[in-house]
């Protein structure tokens, strides 16, 4: 196994393209353990962390653009991003521990294909997108589009990703994600809740609802959402969600959690999401 | 005087800067690495076992095989496994040593000049083996015609070990009750999960004995074991404790000593001098080390209407897994414990040991309390509900007092404190208050803001637990003292104290050294401690029991007067040296179970408040009392961390940690899914009560306290977590997925 560490997303497209077997990571905070537990090792580890353009984070035109690479504390810790999109933050901020997440990244949390991935729902929930990398140039295709089962992609050999772009959401909007885990840290959700609402006053006039950990890649929930929009989130709207985001939850069992847990919770997490993400959109 | 005084470890700043030695960390030069192979295989004779394409991987030097043990056979208390499964065995061996039963059973210690070409060595080795049947619970193991796990046992059960209690007439006292209760109690395996994974380094002293530096829990112990198999004399082989990362009871049974032993002995015979070194990893460890006994108890409890117990039956079935360690001891704990430290005119009791071929259950801080007093203290509590009585009035009212008989129908050691005990922790509690209202779990992410899902109640548990060894065991603790001092001083300027006693975390190295300040006059400061070396230190007994206190402390005073003897007669250095035995101890009768069997007991009680997210089945524990008679705390501070640390240890018992098992195999053999508590699990409020009621053995009055605090707390959780729904666990951890489905179970 080789160590390669570009400098341009140019040269690690090249490396990737010409070495069959080789693979890109960021903070190695999957790899490394996957390796450790008798996955074959790759050819050639691809460090993205010296390309300045994953490493960085912008904010102009409208839109936000996250490099792939860089660590998930630097997000976290990011007070104008976590003030706009309070839920993707909290989302950065379940993965791991303090120390995991000065390594961690958001690229690296999507593309290890995990269900339970928490920052994946909340960037979904905000329609995030997915700047990829490939032999041919660049692509950009939804967030939700990546992932496509536990460890499978979208992506074709020698692609990688570069960066997100998040739109600046519109006013009076909230997002939340909140997470079930048997520990109440330094573990992985057996269920997890990304909500963003859009408030007229009382009134939700947008919402996306994203469930974790509760099927092959996280889900919205169209139904949940519909029984949102025009709501004014009161009882009757919620008893919708919650009996939403079970019927949409098509779980494993596990070690952590049951079928029965995990579809129960996903109605009862959903519904707190909303209530949370209603109360950052009207504030 | 130093007794009763919290002083600074001596071993906090190497502890807290790292440059203490920790038997992982200390490496000699030019070792050799050793890797410990397992079977891998749960029920399996082996055919056939080459070495060759192993010891033809490049850096491997030697490979140590059955061939290798001139006596095949080991056990703390039985020597019921090999210490090296083989066909090619030659040494001695009353237990068939080609037969692997559980998956951690070692086949070959593969010794090489690096840990990477040792692991090669170990993936090189072929084998080949006849699977036998599975045997992987207690269901299988009892079935009629169940195979034997150990045939040459001579029985034709695998339950090798039955205990009876016969007390008066069962039938006639439950006739007598009002109420009676019956439940099925399940408890589950539970791993220590210390700190530091084994780790030790073997070699031949400048005496030439076959020297083992780990971490362990008794000396003498250690070394009569490796002696044994290794066919030497017991003063041929040294064992030398370095600093160790806990150890809890798991590390009182051999794990890689022999392993080691048998390498430097052979290794050395074949001109190999250099150090051999092994470690394991965390997966290593957990798969291959014993772990707190699995197991089902069915209790009957009957009581009239005043809440007075008339009759006890209960069933207790441990799952000792493949092998005995110390299950047979375990269970004596269990099979006592489950009457708790009741007056109960009428019982029967059953307790089984039962081999499994799964991972053996054996030594873990409570030694059978737990699964005991979880089974008492919740039938105590639910018929307490049942009849409509304060839980801590029934207590109370049925608590043993001085000069009661316990169960074992022989009067209770002097110095009964179990009403005091759970008076006190009543008080503490303020159980005569409301809880108020409960807050929102902020920040935990999975908890909401709103209140509305949230109940809270609050759960009582009491009990006791036997220091020192029971059941007839030759208990004993050896010190040394050496006073130092001119001819002419009247008073030592300094004093040595030589024990084996080891330091397991706990801090028994400093309340030792305070005792012996005390005990001979000199300051802390100038008494030098030279601990845990079988070259230099007597025969201490284990750092289990929650004995050490009570143990060493009496040798230590015999010593310190033995020794101020010797001054007096002017000696210069002036040598003390003591053996402390107390009063024996008996084996339960085999029909009746009567029989006094222990010396000294500790009381303790406890007090749990919860919220519990009905929603979600999450359980916060806002506060706990505990509330311990410890006769004398030698050092307060120390007996806060014992009281701290085992309440942590056991709500990770009680609510997340979840062994898996399948087919024998342990498939959650890591912490990122064998669940440990974090910072954020654990209870937010810990109230240490300590009840100074001296024992009249005791070292100033000491008793112990190590296991106490860990032993009622989940009886106490559970009767929380019904006071909050209405509902009782009869087994745990209580995962969210358990307590939800046990709330939406009730619901239809």
């Amino acid at each position: 196994m080789e160590y390669a560490a570009p400098t341009t997303v140019d040269e690690a497209r090249t490396l990737l393209a010409d070495n069959p077997g080789s693979r890109v990571f960021a903070g190695a905070t999957d790899v490394v353990p996957q390796m450790r537990s008798g996955r074959p090792e790759p050819s050639v580890l691809i460090d993205l962390k010296l390309i300045d353009r994953l490493m960085s984070v912008t904010h102009d035109n409208g839109h936000w653009t996250i490099g792939a690479a860089m660590p998930t504390s630097e997000l976290t810790s990011n007070g104008e991003f976590t003030s706009v999109f309070p839920g993707i933050s909290e989302g950065a901020g379940w993965i791991g521990s303090d120390q995991i997440q000065n390594r961690s990244s958001l690229g690296g949390n999507l593309c290890n294909g995990s269900p339970a991935a928490d920052s994946v729902p909340a960037m979904i929930a905000s329609e995030a997108r997915a700047v990829i990398a490939g032999t041919d140039g660049e692509r950009t295709i939804p967030v939700a589009d990546v992932v496509t089962g536990p460890g499978q992609l979208s992506l074709a050999d020698g692609e990688f990703v570069v960066e997100f772009e998040i739109d600046d959401p519109p006013a009076n909007t909230g997002d939340a994600y909140i997470r079930m885990t048997p520990r109440t840290e330094m573990d992985i959700a057996i269920v997890g809740a990304a909500v963003r609402v859009t408030m007229n006053g009382d009134t939700c006039t947008d919402a996306r609802v994203v469930l974790g950990a509760v099927a092959p890649t996280a889900v919205r929930v169209p139904d949940a959402e519909a029984a949102l929009i025009g709501s004014s989130l009161d009882e009757a709207a919620l008893a919708e969600v919650t009996a939403a985001a079970s019927a949409a939850a098509n779980p494993i069992n596990d070690k952590r959690g049951t079928i029965e847990y995990r579809v129960q919770v996903a109605g009862v997490l959903a519904k707190r999401a909303a209530v949370l993400a209603a109360e950052r959109a009207r504030a | 005087m130093s007794v009763g005084q919290s002083p600074l470890r001596h071993d906090a700043a190497a502890k807290t800067d790292g440059s203490i030695e920790y038997a992982g960390d200390t490496v000699p030069a030019g070792a050799l690495q050793a890797v410990v192979v397992f079977s891998g295989r749960a029920h399996a004779r082996m055919l056939l076992m080459s070495t060759d394409s192993a010891l033809a991987v490049p850096g491997v030097v030697d490979i140590i095989t059955a061939a290798d043990a001139p006596v095949n056979e080991y056990g703390l208390t039985m020597r019921d496994q090999p210490a090296l499964v083989g066909v090619d065995h030659t040494g001695a061996a009353a237990v068939d040593a080609a037969v692997s039963r559980w998956e951690a059973d070692q086949i070959a210690v593969v010794i090489a000049e690096t840990r990477a070409a040792a692991t090669a060595g170990a993936a090189a080795i072929e084998v080949e083996w006849e699977d036998l049947p599975l045997v992987d619970n207690i269901d299988a193991a009892l079935a009629p015609k169940a195979p034997l796990v150990h045939p040459e046992n001579g029985l034709d059960t695998n339950a090798y070990h039955h205990l009876r209690i016969r007390k008066g007439d069962p039938d006639f006292g439950f006739a007598l009750a009002y109420a009676v209760i019956d439940e099925v109690y399940e408890v589950p395996h539970q791993e220590h999960a210390y700190l530091q994974p084994e780790a030790g380094t073997a070699y031949i002293d400048n005496e030439g004995r076959v020297t083992i530096e780990i971490g362990g829990q008794w000396t003498s112990e250690d070394r009569e074991q490796v002696a044994h198999v290794l066919g030497l004399p017991e003063d041929r082989v040294r064992i030398i404790y370095k600093a160790i990362g806990g150890a809890f009871g798991g590390k009182e049974d051999m794990s890689i000593q022999i392993a080691l032993g048998l390498a430097a002995m052979r290794l050395a015979e074949r001109g190999e001098h250099r150090p051999i070194h092994c470690r394991w990893s965390r997966e290593e460890s957990i798969v291959g080390h014993h772990k707190r006994h699995r197991g089902r108890i069915r209790i009957r409890l009957g009581a009239t209407h005043d809440g007075t117990i008339t009759a006890l039956e209960a069933d207790v079935d441990l799952d000792a897994g493949a092998y005995n360690y110390t299950s047979n001891k375990v269970l004596g704990n269990a099979h006592v414990s489950v009457a708790g430290a009741y007056r109960i005119p009428h019982a029967r009791i059953d307790s089984r040991a039962i081999y499994t071929t799964t991972v053996p259950g054996g030594a873990f801080r409570g030694f059978g309390g737990p699964q005991g007093h979880f089974a008492i203290e919740s039938a105590v509590n639910r018929l307490a509900a049942e009849l409509g009585i304060d839980p801590v009035e029934m207590r109370l009212r049925n608590a043993l007092v001085d000069g009661d008989d316990g169960i074992t129908q022989t009067v209770m050691p002097e110095g009964v404190s179990m009403r005091e005990v759970i008076t006190a922790c009543s008080l503490q509690a303020e159980l005569d208050e409301a809880l108020p209202d409960p807050e929102p779990f902020s920040p935990i992410a999975s908890l909401p803001s709103a209140t509305t899902s949230l109940r809270r109640g609050r759960g009582f548990a009491a009990g006791f637990k036997n220091i020192g060894f029971s059941f007839g065991f030759p208990e004993r603790c050896e010190a040394e003292i050496v006073l130092n001092g001119n001819p002419n001083d009247e008073t030592p300027t300094s004093a040595e104290l030589f024990h084996g006693g080891a330091e397991v975390g706990q801090g028994a190295h400093l309340a030792m050294r305070q005792m012996a300040s005390d005990a001979t006059g000199v300051s802390l400061d100038d008494v030098h401690g030279h601990f845990s070396d079988t070259a230099t230190s007597g025969d201490p007994g284990s750092a289990s029991a929650s004995r050490l206190t009570f143990m060493a402390g009496n040798s230590i005073l015999g010593a310190a007067e033995e020794a101020e003897k010797a001054w007096r007669e002017g000696d210069r250095p002036a040598r003390g040296f003591f053996r402390y035995t107390p009063p024996p101890t008996e084996a339960l009768d085999p029909e009746t179970g009567t029989g006094a069997p222990n010396f000294c007991y500790g009381y303790m009680a406890q007090c749990i408040e919860v919220t519990v997210d009905v929603d979600t089945g999450h359980i916060r524990v806002d506060r706990v009392t505990s509330t311990h008679d410890v006769g004398k705390a030698i050092n307060p501070a120390l007996v806060r961390g014992q009281i701290e640390g085992a309440v942590v240890q056991a709500h990770g018992y009680a609510i997340s940690e979840d062994l898996q098992l399948a087919d024998g195999f342990i498939t959650n053999p890591r912490f990122s899914s064998y669940l440990i508590p974090g910072i954020g699990d654990i209870p937010l409020q810990v109230d240490s009560q300590i009840l100074e009621f001296a024992d009249p053995l005791g070292p100033f009055g000491a008793r112990g306290v190590a296991e106490m605090p860990f032993i009622t707390y989940t009886p106490a959780l559970t009767a929380a977590v019904h006071d909050a729904t209405g509902l009782w666990f009869n087994t745990f951890p209580l995962t969210p997925s358990r307590v939800l489905g046990g709330l939406q179970a009730a619901e239809e």
